[in-house]
């Protein structure tokens, strides 16, 4: 197999057109009112909620902006209310500072000069809203993670990866902004740099160390099983790159699945009860 | 027996663990096909409780003869037409064990059923976990000719689909529930299959989405030169009334003498090899 970034190349109408199923069959079947999700102005959010607005509507999708005050960026909002516009979303806005700084109060140990765990007290106080209105208003969470972020664990347990359905986990971030493209997401706002907004000017691409475009073509060769070795010499990289990212992808798989439960009844929770997923 | 018979290709999507929401679909969609002059209607693989079952299998999986098949025998028996689907079976001699069966019933009752030989457990698919997998390839007599029965998977196995024409199917049915990952594979492999066994082949595959897994309909028939007849849509459901004629066999068969030309030698290496893997 050839690494190029041809292999990342798919059939853009196919995958709206089933992922848009995937999201309306699930919201009928569970007998939800529409979709609630996090809009930050980024591309996964922004092809989330366009896909959604797609499936079911733009009427019956609420997009909820969630800034506070350390993270919070004028060009954000807008470009998340350009695509509140574009496809017709139910757009509100929720500041949460006066929340947070409630935690960072209430925690005797709070340190403020840790910005991972307070970063992620704003990513768990985001889906902690998405839930309050999915609720009360009888609405699905609709998750807005990738498959680049998410194979890297790079997101927040319990925080931004809660969601009750995940339409867009199965794409590359590479494959994020082309399929935003397709469905006629302004392309500066597709192409923007992603942060996950957990502190001030932060980048995913200088956090995780390496471009998307690279990331996932490695990541790609992981899922196909391939040699880090050969992945390394396809793409004229250090082996040392490929091995960082094959261990960061498998050492998180904690934070992708349910809490590992030791091993007492006959069937047990999240090993071997294996049931059907029922919305129905 | 006559040469010319219609099939009807009904690519439901199943409602995961109703049975009789999809028996009343079952049974609307013979009558439609018997109103459209069909000789045998077609449904998917576990179409009688969709695919993705997990452990709630062992609630679903009948005995077969059982009362479900007692009811698509009296739907057969009232239309007058065949009929194929599939199903769980559970065994008549054990409470947990488990196939994956496809049925074939006719207006005067059960003909007969096959045992899923190829289970795929690997990806998304853990047939291996739940199915006893068959030991009996299946091929019947009937009013409508030689009828071979497989299911899904076991078409990336030339074996069966050969051992089946050479016990005389001339019209080989695959009922598959197979995701929309997979369908350039099964584009490839349905027509082989036809084509290397101078066979018809009609292929009826779920659609619909069950724990976000889609499956890709695309039914069809095949003729005996990897011809596609009649094709249904993909992704969703579909209804689709085909006629194929046991007559064009012979041209098939003049055309391309793969059978004539099999070399039985070459099975017994094939054996050997196959265990030295």
């Amino acid at each position: 197999m050839k690494l190029t970034p041809a292999e990342l190349d798919m059939d853009f109408s196919t995958a709206e057109k089933r992922i848009c199923r995937f999201i309306k069959e699930y919201v009928e079947n569970a007998g939800a009112q529409g979709i609630v999700l996090g809009l930050s102005g980024g591309v996964d959010s922004a092809l989330a909620a366009g896909l959604s607005s797609k499936a079911i509507g733009g009427k019956n999708v609420l997009a909820l902006m969630l800034p506070e005050k350390e993270t919070v960026k004028q060009k954000d909002i807008e470009d998340a209310q350009t695509v509140a516009d574009q496809f017709n979303l139910q757009p509100q806005i929720c500041d949460m500072t006066k929340v947070l700084e409630g935690f960072y109060e209430s925690i005797a140990v709070f340190d403020p000069t840790d910005r991972l765990c307070k970063g992620n007290i704003k990513a768990r106080t985001r889906m902690i809203f998405l839930y309050y209105y999915a609720n009360k208003q009888n609405r699905i969470v609709c998750g807005t993670s990738d498959k680049s972020e998410t194979m890297m664990g790079y997101f927040t347990k319990w925080g931004d990866a809660a969601s009750d359905i995940s339409p867009i986990i199965d794409l590359y971030k590479t494959q994020v902004r082309n399929l935003a493209i397709h469905l006629g997401i302004p392309q500066e706002l597709a192409l923007k740099p992603s942060t996950p907004a957990l502190w001030p000017n932060q980048l995913a691409e200088s956090e995780l160390e390496i471009k998307y475009e690279t990331l996932d073509l490695i990541l790609f060769g992981l899922e196909r099983f391939m040699e880090p070795k050969e992945i390394a010499i396809q793409l004229g990289l250090d082996s040392i790159v490929v091995d960082r990212v094959k261990r960061r992808w498998l050492s998180n798989e904690h934070k992708r699945r349910m809490p590992l439960p030791p091993k007492l009844g006959f069937r047990t929770v999240g090993n071997d009860f294996r049931l059907p997923r029922h919305t129905y | 027996m006559k040469d010319k018979i219609k099939l009807a290709l009904c690519q439901i999507s199943s409602n995961r663990e109703k049975k009789e929401a999809n028996l009343q679909k079952i049974e609307e969609l013979t009558h439609s096909a018997k109103n459209l002059g069909a000789d045998l209607a077609i449904f998917p693989e576990m179409s009688l409780t969709g695919y993705v079952l997990h452990d709630q299998i062992y609630e679903l999986a009948e005995q077969i003869p059982g009362k479900t098949v007692q009811r698509i025998e009296r739907l057969a028996e009232k239309t007058g037409i065949h009929i194929i689907f599939g199903m769980p079976e559970l065994s008549e001699k054990t409470r947990g064990t488990i196939c994956n069966t496809s049925v074939l019933v006719g207006p005067k009752g059960l003909i007969g059923k096959y045992r899923k030989m190829y289970l795929p457990t690997h990806s998304v698919f853990e047939e291996k976990r739940y199915f006893r997998p068959g030991y009996e390839p299946a091929v019947f007599q009937t009013e409508l000719g030689n009828i071979g029965l497989t299911i899904c998977y076991d078409v990336f196995f030339p074996e069966v689909f050969r051992l089946i024409r050479l016990k005389g199917a001339q019209l080989i049915v695959c009922i598959s529930a197979s995701p929309a990952i997979r369908r350039g594979y099964f584009e490839i492999l349905t027509a082989a299959r036809a084509l290397e066994n101078t066979a018809y082949l009609a292929y009826v595959n779920l659609s619909g989405v069950e724990d976000g897994l889609q499956f890709w309909g695309g039914s069809r028939l095949i003729s005996p030169t990897g011809d596609i007849l009649a094709k249904g849509k993909y992704d969703e459901e579909d209804f689709i009334v085909c006629e194929m004629d046991y007559a064009d066999l012979r041209s098939a068969e003049t055309f391309i003498p793969a059978l004539r030309d099999l070399r039985p030698e070459l099975f017994d290496k094939l054996k050997q090899y196959s265990e030295q893997l």
